[in-house]
């Protein structure tokens, strides 16, 4: 037995790493640089902007500028965290938000009401989960294709619905209060945010649901062979981002108290940058709730703060593709790391 | 006549033992030979360096008496060198015209290719190998002598020069006895043309029934190379294994007989054809096979991995096929081959790789209590006394033998009644084995039926209270009690099919 315990050594880690190398990393590890490195980029920019432009950026009411324009976005990308995590891309999240929007208020331009609106809305967001998820699941189509070609399809939906133009009239101000009113300073879609942020976080960390869906999104087969039923997961977690997409196209139309066909595009990118930064973060290596928020807010300010240092307006395009880029290749490089260490 | 094929001194190692030490050969023309030796013996090598794969640390090569130069793929196919690779190398989504100009080119082709010149050729191609069948079909819905005459015609298609030697690499070894029969009969044909055959087989009835002489290597040494007739198989048996088979006193485990736990009865999947057989409560039985005897689809075939025909019983109740997720209810846990593949999840931590199944035994008021998990994780850890013991560790830190644990405990901490394991020790060190070895031992002896897979005979002879020898899709013999032994068990696998004709 004394030889077995020779020849099962320590593992590869804790042989290869030098002291220097040892001493560094534990340095970032107390500093938490490996895991909230973007908190502390988010500091700087913070910093960096707080001086460059003192009297716009360094005010209460641009945070909460900031705070409100970004909910809606952080919500889709919250929504789009679970199909990625186990392994499928949903491009129809931004399809579902214009519909929805487009739905509510066609429901209330057409005298139904808003709650009506709502309701049909929301079920609209798990038609299209669940119509993903027979793409996916049952045709073997791949997620990427599949839901490219919803989000099309769903793009006709949104001019199909408001006859290719704007719908204004008849929006309720009790439903415009949804989304404007404000709560201890701030607009109520920043409280929908931290409620889903929470629901999202708990299912994904504190259920067995959320180890299922990273189990599935790690090695699918490994998965299956463990008695994951990998479909009807994968079924559920399409369900809920187009649930997801479509509770935030309702909150962003009473934002708005308006519809237009061309709404929902604007949060794609914005999102998947989110997501793909924030496997950066706190939890490095997959996907997270904690994570995806802090990109959000990171990538928020750092536009807001050089549109107001003068910037042109295509610098947030400019911004978020890029910021997309780099973070899939961090993300790349860290999931890398860790299969090699 | 000159030899179609003369290898002389050929030797190799990769850092370390010679994998391959002085091997000389001769083959005429028109000689069907059988290459045969255990797994390790160096046949794999030996076809490698002539298809120009590895470069040989020593001897030479000639091809109908004009020298090969080594280590070029190119040089081997220019002097009429032909392959057929276990795998086939075929594009499963291709059809056979287009498979047939896979490296070649189109041979009609003069800008723009005439698909009606190419059919016919293909068809004729076939037809001089005796398959007749649509070659616009794609490759994936042909049977598999089909694709292997698709192979076969590719390799023997036009080149520059005429082909010289067909060197076939295991190609029966995912064929059924009948469709083995069919490429019998090819290889008569292309041998009949005047082209040397050579194949690799581990079916002893196909070296009695197709070649004219066998070569035997082991140990990566040139054993024997005769004629068949006047050889016995017991003989040829002893020749592959290097001493004679004896009566060995070795009893395997004698477990005392509880309850039957595990039973499939009519067992179908691939080329598992009818399987019934039953595992006790507290027994160890063994499964052992060649590739291509069923032997590797058993485990999953049971557990709902692989799709099958037949029922699976766990103490009386049936498990439905392709439902992994309700044989794990039922109590079946299944330790999959190639652990990478099926059932690490290497960026997740050791806590996640072990409570991937069943999570929620730790989820108290709506949440799952990671402290807890942790702790239940902590003890599987020091229990299977997996390095270093610690849960939140990523599991690709960990060394092969150390993950092999890791999917071992996820199971163990179900307490299974079954437990199906498939090479439970494969790229596991010396170490890891014993201590996996010991841990089945204990389940088994708290009551778990456990059926290992292995190719591994003396992991088979160690575990087991008997062990179901598996050829050609069916149990061919069973062994336990006296005859217990390594190479009883080799042997078994690669005799002489009792049922079938040779």
């Amino acid at each position: 037995m004394t030889v077995d315990k020779q020849t099962t050594s320590e593992p590869d880690v804790e042989n290869k790493a030098g002291q220097p190398a040892r001493a560094r990393r534990r340095l970032s590890v107390v500093l938490g640089f490996d895991r909230f490195s973007g908190l502390y980029v988010w500091a700087v920019l913070i910093l960096i902007f707080s001086l460059w432009v003192p009297d716009l950026f360094d005010t209460a009411n641009n945070a909460r500028i900031i705070a409100g324009s970004q909910a809606i976005t952080a919500m889709v990308a919250m929504g789009l965290i679970v199909p990625v995590a186990c392994g499928a891309f949903d491009l129809s999240i931004a399809g579902t938000l214009g519909v929805s929007v487009c739905t509510v208020i066609w429901f209330q331009a057409n005298h139904y009401g808003w709650f009506l609106g709502v309701i049909v809305a929301l079920l609209v967001g798990l038609v299209v989960g669940l119509v993903n998820s027979l793409i996916v699941v049952r045709l073997h189509v791949d997620s990427f294709i599949g839901t490219l070609g919803m989000s099309s399809i769903l793009l006709a939906g949104t001019e199909w619905i408001t006859g290719g133009g704007q719908i204004a009239n008849g929006v309720s101000p009790a439903f415009t209060g949804i989304g404007q009113n404000q709560i201890l300073g701030l607009p109520l879609p920043v409280f929908y945010m931290i409620a889903l942020a929470i629901i999202l976080w708990w299912l994904l960390e504190y259920t067995p649901v959320g180890r299922y869906l990273y189990g599935i999104g790690g090695n699918p087969q490994a998965a299956r062979l463990a008695g994951i039923r990998v479909g009807r997961i994968t079924t559920g977690a399409f369900l809920l981002s187009g649930l997801v997409a479509a509770f935030s196209g309702v909150i962003l139309a009473a934002q708005l108290g308006s519809a237009s066909p061309d709404v929902g595009g604007p949060f794609l990118l914005p999102a998947f940058s989110a997501v793909f930064l924030g496997a950066t973060q706190v939890f490095p290596g997959r996907v997270n709730v904690p994570g995806t928020l802090i990109a959000i807010f990171l990538l928020a300010t750092g536009v807001k703060g050089l549109q107001l240092a003068g910037a042109p307006a295509y610098i947030n395009d400019l911004f978020n593709g890029a910021a997309l880029i780099i973070a899939v290749a961090l993300a790349a490089r860290a999931y890398a790391s860790q299969r090699k260490a | 006549m000159t030899a179609a094929l003369t290898v002389s001194g050929m030797s190799k190692s990769f850092a370390g033992p010679r994998v391959l030490d002085g091997v000389s050969l001769s083959i005429e023309p028109g000689e069907i030979r059988a290459l045969v030796g255990e797994n390790g013996s160096g046949k794999s090598t030996l076809i490698k360096i002539l298809a120009g794969f590895h470069l040989p640390d020593e001897g030479s090569a000639e091809v109908n008496g004009q020298p090969l130069h080594l280590g070029d793929g190119a040089a081997s196919e220019a002097l009429g060198l032909r392959f057929v690779h276990q795998d086939l190398g075929l594009v499963n989504n291709l059809d056979t015209v287009d498979n047939l100009a896979l490296g070649v080119g189109y041979s009609s082709f003069r800008g723009g290719i005439r698909w009606r010149q190419e059919r016919k050729q293909a068809r004729k191609a076939l037809a001089e190998l005796g398959y007749h069948f649509d070659v616009r079909r794609t490759v994936d819905r042909l049977a598999m002598s089909e694709r292997t005459a698709v192979a076969v015609a590719r390799a023997m298609g036009p080149r520059q020069t005429a082909p010289r030697v067909l060197i076939l690499d295991e190609p029966t070894a995912n064929l059924p006895a009948a469709e083995a029969e069919r490429l019998f009969a090819l290889a008569k044909r292309v041998a009949d043309s005047g082209v040397a055959v050579v194949f690799v087989s581990h079916h002893f009835d196909e070296v009695f029934g197709l070649a004219q002489s066998v070569t035997v290597l082991r140990d990566g040494k040139h054993v024997i190379t005769r004629r068949v007739a006047g050889l016995t198989e017991d003989g040829l048996i002893e020749l592959v294994i290097g001493r004679q088979l004896e009566q060995v006193e070795h009893d395997a485990k004698a477990a005392e007989r509880q309850a039957v736990v595990l039973e499939a009865e009519g067992l179908g999947c691939a080329v598992l054809d009818n399987v019934d057989f039953s595992v006790h409560a507290g027994e160890i039985v063994g499964v052992a096979g060649i590739t291509g005897s069923g032997r590797d689809e058993v485990a999953r075939a049971l557990f709902g991995g692989l799709d099958r025909t037949g029922e699976v019983k766990i103490n009386g109740g049936a498990v439905p096929p392709l439902r992994p997720d309700k044989a794990m209810g039922m109590g079946m846990g299944l330790v999959p081959a190639e652990r990478h593949a099926n059932a690490a999840f290497m960026a997740s931590t050791l806590r996640e790789n072990i409570t991937v199944v069943r999570p929620g035994l730790h989820w108290r008021g709506g949440i799952l209590r990671k402290s807890p998990e942790r702790a239940d994780v902590a003890k599987w850890l020091e229990r299977l006394d997996v390095r270093p013991r610690k849960p939140e560790f990523a599991m690709a830190d960990l060394s092969g033998g150390n993950q092999q644990k890791v999917v071992l405990a996820r199971w163990l901490r179900l307490e299974p009644k079954v437990l199906v394991l498939d090479e439970p020790t494969q790229g596991v060190d010396v170490g890891a084995k014993s201590d996996i070895h010991k841990l089945v031992d204990e389940a088994a002896a708290q009551g778990t039926a456990v059926l290992v897979v292995s190719t591994d005979h003396e992991e088979l002879v160690r575990l087991c209270h008997r062990v179901l020898v598996f050829r050609r899709g069916r149990i061919a013999d069973e062994i336990s009690g006296g005859r217990m032994d390594h190479d009883v068990i080799t042997a078994a696998t690669i005799g002489r099919d009792q049922a079938g004709a040779a």
